[in-house]
């Protein structure tokens, strides 16, 4: 297996993965701070992330991983200990997907609520793609990337004629407050720049690669403001009562009735690429551990199955109360996410120049 | 290692003590001037009409001091070839090739005259064609590798034989044109027939276990082909190809799962419907692994898959049905299996009635009599159909639909989704001789997705896919 990610992969994933991660609970939750104004702190989301995404990319010109780059400045230990926390805060970047995913499988995929037991295989899955290495996701993402392309843009043909884009106007309804208030809480779902630190040193790096990336990043972006809109377009102000927003807009699709719920296709199709994209914060956070320690037998295959164990009890302990859960992480913790996102790669660039002055 | 003595006597002893058998005999005769001579053959495979003919009647007029030099010009016998250690001898004769010695020998004759039995040269009746060539392998290896180099006729073509097996010590052609396949690939192959230490092969496929990267896999990691002018066209591509004496699939390698959804067909008819069969071919495969699945994780777990109308028909149909929906299925998918298997195996005209009492007294009677219900006979007939669009994959996709049953019965559609995404990961983490399973798709490489479940036209197909990474790259000029 070859141990560098392609350039292409890491466009591939900028511009079709990491949007399927917006398309669950996030319109939702706009809609509920921001009403009718819910793209411009989606579009400012994808801004800042999408600069974020550029600084990352520059960072990998440098072709070290994380651990490498601060063990240059800092020494193996101190480097060791700071690579630990950033895998601390890649674990706390994937309660919300993961709490996303399992809420929307158990009210999606069944008729009745299941018990959360239902959920349980996606941790057995987990455990498999975790213990591989990261270089083997790149290939997955080439795969992937049809899939999530398909899935979106069949949800949004499907819902398109069922929207009434009258109901994003007039613009600046929800007014100042409710415009910073959807953009703090919404932070917490834009951290896909974080999840390319740990690739850092497994990028195979091209020129231009930084400007690409964010334009790639800021494309995806376009789907999902586009799917933004056709979701406010259809549901209005009742939007932010309608939790998995892809998986309900394409319902109204007039041919429904003759040929059955065809959009499940296209639902079914993000939901697979929504498994790898779950499951990539703890796959980057268990490399992070991995460089901190060393690489050493079955390190990986152990680090898997104890963090998605922990998950899992979470998960279990915690069934009651995962709202209350989501609404801690989007409502009081959002700040902890641009720290680490837009913090690390700043902070890294000067330790970069001061070396070459050195 | 011992030698021939020179003494006939003692040497014919010292061999008939390493071959036993009764089946090896032993035929003196003197020539015209008095020099004795002996043949040692095993019966049932040396041509003794031949051995007559291009090596006895010659001899009898032998006249000078015999060596193995003069032996050998005197013997008609189009292959020959002399040898001194007792046990290659013994090996020869063993393969049906005579061994003649005589008085003061040291150094026996060994004269090509096996009895070769084959069967007629003949279209496999799993890669039938309707355009293109129709020959096929057969069990021969010689007959085998001369249908290659029929088509491939140049220097740059290597056939290089092998010998696997301590008891049956089976010839395995290694094929392949240098300067075009991998060397890398090539030595790797060699090594790895190489270090096989198994006592017999009795068909390539013995040979697929010892080439796949994951032995254990469910994964098929090694091509095969039944057809002269696909491995030709396999070989041309870059890889490399082995025929295994006894076996009339041969083998090729790195293999691609693309492969399997391209016919021989597909580059005699315009691009255009080569594409559209390739993309059926694919279709008609996912649906065969997973419309039983979805039809239990929908009956089960969500019923809003059905059409409103589908499900009232769904419905009526299950109503006095007694068992639960993904149990009914997998007693048809059962059924269909024994049927499949008996109705191979039995004589044909078994298999005529066989296939009346499977379609009208297990289907139809089982559908009145209420044990099943007439949409999951329709779903599994079609499955079973659409399974045999991709017939070299049935091996494995036929046991991924019974898994993919098995989980949509217990955890719904999300159960499915998860199988696929487990699958995918180990399809793309998969490769063999450095080269993915997966390859054009994953990873992408744009330049060969011109001929993979699409096609281009054969002009746009200029270069030799990139994923083999022959040093030869152009094909076409």
């Amino acid at each position: 297996m070859k141990h560098k990610l392609a350039s292409r992969q890491i466009y591939l994933f900028l511009s079709c993965i990491a949007p399927v991660g917006k398309l669950v609970f996030l319109p939702a939750h706009l809609a509920r701070y921001a009403k009718n104004d819910l793209l411009f702190p989606a579009a400012l989301e994808f801004l800042v992330q999408a600069g974020a995404v550029f600084l990352v990319l520059l960072l990998a010109k440098r072709e070290k991983s994380l651990h490498e780059m601060l063990e240059e400045v800092f020494g193996r230990i101190a480097a060791s200990v700071l690579v630990c926390i950033f895998a601390l805060f890649l674990l706390f970047c994937s309660l919300l997907p993961l709490l996303e995913q399992q809420l929307f499988v158990q009210s999606e995929f069944y008729d009745t609520l299941p018990s959360l037991v239902a959920f349980g295989p996606f941790f057995i899955f987990s455990v498999y793609l975790c213990a591989k290495p990261l270089a083997s996701l790149g290939r997955t993402w080439d795969i992937l990337a049809p899939f999530a392309a398909a899935g979106l843009v069949g949800i949004l043909l499907l819902s398109v004629g069922s929207a009434d884009f009258g109901a994003l106007a007039p613009v600046g309804a929800a007014g100042g407050s409710g415009f910073l208030r959807a953009t703090a809480s919404a932070t917490s779902w834009f951290f896909d720049a974080a999840l390319l630190i740990p690739f850092l040193g497994k990028f195979e790096y091209k020129k231009g690669m930084a400007w690409k990336g964010a334009l790639c990043y800021l494309g995806g972006g376009a789907a999902v403001l586009l799917f933004l809109a056709v979701f406010y377009g259809i549901f209005g102000p009742i939007a932010f009562n309608q939790l998995f927003g892809f998986s309900k807009t394409s319902k109204y699709f007039s041919g429904i009735t003759v040929l059955g719920r065809i959009d499940y296709l296209f639902i079914y199709s993000l939901a697979l690429v929504m498994a790898f994209y779950v499951a990539l914060p703890l796959q980057g956070g268990i490399e992070c551990v991995v460089q901190a320690v060393g690489e050493k037998k079955y390190l990986r295959t152990f680090l898997s199955i104890a963090v998605n164990a922990l998950l899992f009890a979470l998960l279990v302990l915690l069934e009651y109360r995962l709202r209350d859960v989501l609404s801690v992480i989007s409502d009081t913790l959002y700040w902890i996410f641009p720290i680490f996102f837009l913090l690390v790669p700043v902070l890294l660039l000067p330790l970069r120049r001061r070396r070459r002055e050195s | 290692m011992k030698t021939l003595s020179g003494d006939l006597k003692k040497d014919v002893d010292a061999l008939k003590k390493l071959l036993p058998a009764e089946d090896i005999l032993t035929f003196s005769f003197s020539s015209e001037k008095g020099l004795d001579f002996c043949i040692l053959f095993a019966d049932p495979i040396t041509d003794k009409e031949l051995l007559g003919e291009q090596v006895i009647r010659p001899l009898k007029h032998f006249s000078d001091k015999p060596t193995a030099d003069m032996v050998g010009s005197f013997i008609t016998s189009p292959e020959m070839k002399k040898e001194k250690e007792l046990q290659k001898l013994a090996a020869e004769v063993l393969a049906g090739n005579p061994v003649i010695l005589w008085d003061g020998a040291d150094e026996g004759v060994v004269a090509g005259t096996k009895k070769v039995f084959t069967r007629a040269i003949s279209e496999p009746s799993t890669d039938v064609a309707v355009k293109g060539p129709r020959e096929g392998f057969i069990e021969d290896v010689k007959t085998n590798t001369s249908l290659i180099r029929r088509r491939l006729k140049t220097g740059e073509l290597k056939i290089e034989m092998l010998e696997v097996g301590r008891r049956s010590k089976t010839f395995v052609a290694l094929c392949y044109l240098e300067g075009t396949a991998v060397k890398k690939t090539v030595e790797e192959v060699k090594k790895k027939i190489g270090e096989i230490d198994i006592d017999i092969i009795p068909d390539s496929s013995y040979l697929t276990h010892f080439l796949a990267s994951r032995p254990y896999s469910l994964v098929k990691q090694v091509g095969t082909t039944e057809k002269p002018d696909i491995f030709c066209a396999k070989l041309a591509e870059g890889r490399v190809g082995l025929i295994v004496d006894g076996s009339p699939i041969a083998l090729t390698v790195p293999y691609l799962l693309v492969e399997d959804f391209q016919s021989s067909e597909d580059y005699f008819v315009p691009p255009y419907r080569a594409t559209f069969t390739r993309l059926l071919r694919l279709f008609a495969l996912i649906v065969a692994i997973y419309l039983p699945a979805f039809y239990i994780a929908g009956q089960l777990f969500k019923l809003q898959l059905f059409p409103v109308k589908l499900l009232l028909t769904i419905a009526g149909s299950i109503r006095d049905i007694p068992f639960s929906p993904s149990l009914e299925m997998l007693l048809v998918l059962l059924v269909l299996e024994v049927l499949n298997e008996a109705s191979i195996r039995m004589p044909k005209y078994v298999g005529m009635a066989l296939s009346v009492v499977g379609a009208l007294v297990l289907g139809e009677t089982a559908v009145s009599a209420g044990f099943v219900s007439t949409p999951a006979i329709i779903i599994i007939a079609f499955s079973g159909i659409g399974l045999y669009a991709v017939p070299n994959l049935i091996e494995q996709t036929s046991v991924v639909r019974l898994a993919m049953l098995l989980v949509a019965g217990s955890v719904g559609t999300y159960g499915i989704i998860l199988l696929t995404a487990f699958m995918l990961l180990y399809l793309v983490t998969t490769e063999n001789f450095g080269t993915p399973l997966l390859a054009p798709f994953s990873p992408i490489v744009g330049r060969d997705l011109r001929d993979s479940v699409f096609k281009y036209n054969l002009g746009s197909l200029d270069t030799r896919p990139r994923t083999l990474k022959s040093p030869n790259r152009r094909r076409l000029k």
